[in-house]
């Protein structure tokens, strides 16, 4: 047993390494949406900050990082959820839940569903925007992100899409946020209950956040010029 | 007090099984709920019909042998409680209550209510022992430990092996009974020496008897009749990584 590389190849090990890549994503939405936020101070601010990242030289490679540990997240939960079906080939005929101390939630069981939602949804978003129309903006090489992300959320049917995904993150960090820390094995009878309950706060934030964006933009889409 | 019962019938492992209806008649509500299977079984042994097979041994809550899911919850509606210490006052004139065994891959079914354990003492027969010799019993005094320890070791040490934490979780994860035996003797002086064998060769045999892993949800907690805590899962996680970084 226990040559490095098997680590991560046991039942604790599949956990550390779920918890470690989801608290990496998680982190990573909290950047996202604190620049998404810019947008609400207009497209000169937004087009700035947009600009700074992709001109940044080690963007190409925090991008490849990001992905690898999207690609192991994925990996990961999905072969674990497949040995947890096999776990148990008899279904119980009757089955409740054992409420008490439980965490046991509507999201803590679909997370399986909520992070293929997620995957089909990151796919589709980074093509629209990353990979959408360039517009030139007034300024010299600048991209005009700020008229792509207008053009997207015109349609009803984008925002709506949006929207949903948007209720299927904070549904998956509803129990993913504060669940990384216990697969980390970090535990404490004080800090625990807060990291529960904050889980459930940045869940409710984040989504909500995001939404608020979505529907500011379309909003007042019809202002901003085609 | 009259109940109507549902209840798995499976002739041997390989056998399809399925639930078949029975009623219990003139319950007394003082009676346990082992109690009344016995008399619905002494029913059916006067009527020649097959018994019952369900598992009992202490009917006191220690020794963990009792096992069955009551209405969709492992040893049935009460917190902290095995099925033997279960009491028929709890259900209601006319309820229908439906019983079934363990489920888990590890745990196949042997007969009816029976499951077969011993995937648990292959986990303990792995690493969840103190082996090293250390002569006659020496003075209590002698190995100093201090309070805090001594009762987070103690309440670790609970666990009586049931499974009912594999039978509630939807992964059939053993996680939170590992957990309880590794915190156990990771927290007294005389576990450290395999401290970080255990670890990895207990989780090693738990995953070779086909439990599942573990998605945080804490349903075990829930169902142990001992309330073992889920830290114990944190605390064993730790262990784990501990026991990595030191392999040699
Ligand atoms: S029969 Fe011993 S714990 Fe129930």
């Amino acid at each position: 047993m226990s040559s490095r590389i098997r680590v991560f190849a046991t039942s604790v090990g599949t956990k550390l390494l779920i918890g470690i890549t989801g608290l990496a994503l998680f982190l990573f939405l909290i950047t996202h949406i604190a620049g998404n936020a810019l947008i609400l101070l207009g497209p000169t601010a937004f087009n700035h900050y947009s600009h700074a990242l992709t001109s940044n030289p080690l963007i190409p490679v925090i991008e490849i990082g990001l992905g690898l540990i999207f690609l192991v997240h994925i990996y990961k939960a999905v072969t674990m959820y497949l040995g947890n079906q096999q776990a148990r080939p008899v279904a119980y005929q009757v089955k409740k839940g054992q409420g008490g101390p439980s965490r046991k939630s509507f999201s803590s069981t679909t997370m399986i569903f909520s992070g293929l939602w997620l995957v089909l949804f990151v796919v589709l978003h980074v093509k629209g925007f990353k990979y959408g129309p360039y517009y030139a903006s007034e300024e010299e090489g600048v991209r005009d992100i700020y008229r792509v992300v207008f053009d997207i959320f015109r349609s009803p049917l984008q925002v709506g899409f949006y929207i949903v995904s948007m209720l299927v993150v904070g549904s998956h960090l509803w129990h993913g946020a504060s669940s990384t820390f216990q697969s980390l094995g970090l535990d404490h009878p004080r800090w625990t209950p807060r990291i529960l309950a904050l889980g459930k706060v940045l869940a409710t934030v984040i989504a909500g956040g995001f939404i608020v964006i979505i529907v500011y933009v379309h909003l007042f889409a019809g202002q901003v010029g085609q | 007090m009259r109940l109507n019962l549902k209840i798995w019938r499976q002739a041997g492992p390989n056998a399809a099984g399925r639930l078949v209806d029975y009623v219990a008649d003139s319950v007394s509500t003082d009676m346990s709920f082992l109690e009344m299977l016995d008399v619905v079984n002494e029913d059916l042994t006067k009527k020649g019909e097959e018994s019952i097979a369900f598992d009992s041994d202490c009917r006191e809550g220690i020794c963990g042998t009792c096992s069955l899911v009551i209405n969709g919850i492992p040893h049935g509606p009460d917190r902290g409680t095995t099925v033997c210490q279960l009491h028929m006052r709890r259900f209601k004139d006319g309820e229908t209550v439906t019983i079934e065994p363990w489920r888990a891959r590890a745990f196949p079914v042997l007969k009816d209510l029976i499951v077969d354990r011993s995937a648990f003492d292959r986990i303990i027969a792995a690493g969840g022992y103190v082996s090293v010799n250390c002569g006659g019993a020496q003075d209590g005094n002698a190995i100093p430990i201090s309070k805090d320890i001594a009762d987070a070791a103690m309440d670790s040490a609970q666990c009586i092996g049931c499974g009912a934490c594999v039978a509630a979780c939807k992964n059939a994860s053993a996680h939170l009974f590992m957990s309880a035996k590794i915190s156990q003797l990771a927290l007294l002086p005389q576990g450290q020496v395999e401290r970080q064998r255990r670890v990895l060769s207990m989780i090693e045999q738990a995953d070779a008897e086909g439990f599942g892993s573990c998605s945080n949800e804490g349903e075990c907690e829930a169902v142990c009749p001992k309330e073992i805590p889920i830290s114990n899962i944190a605390l064993m996680t730790r262990e784990y990584v501990k026991a990595v970084l030191a392999a040699k």
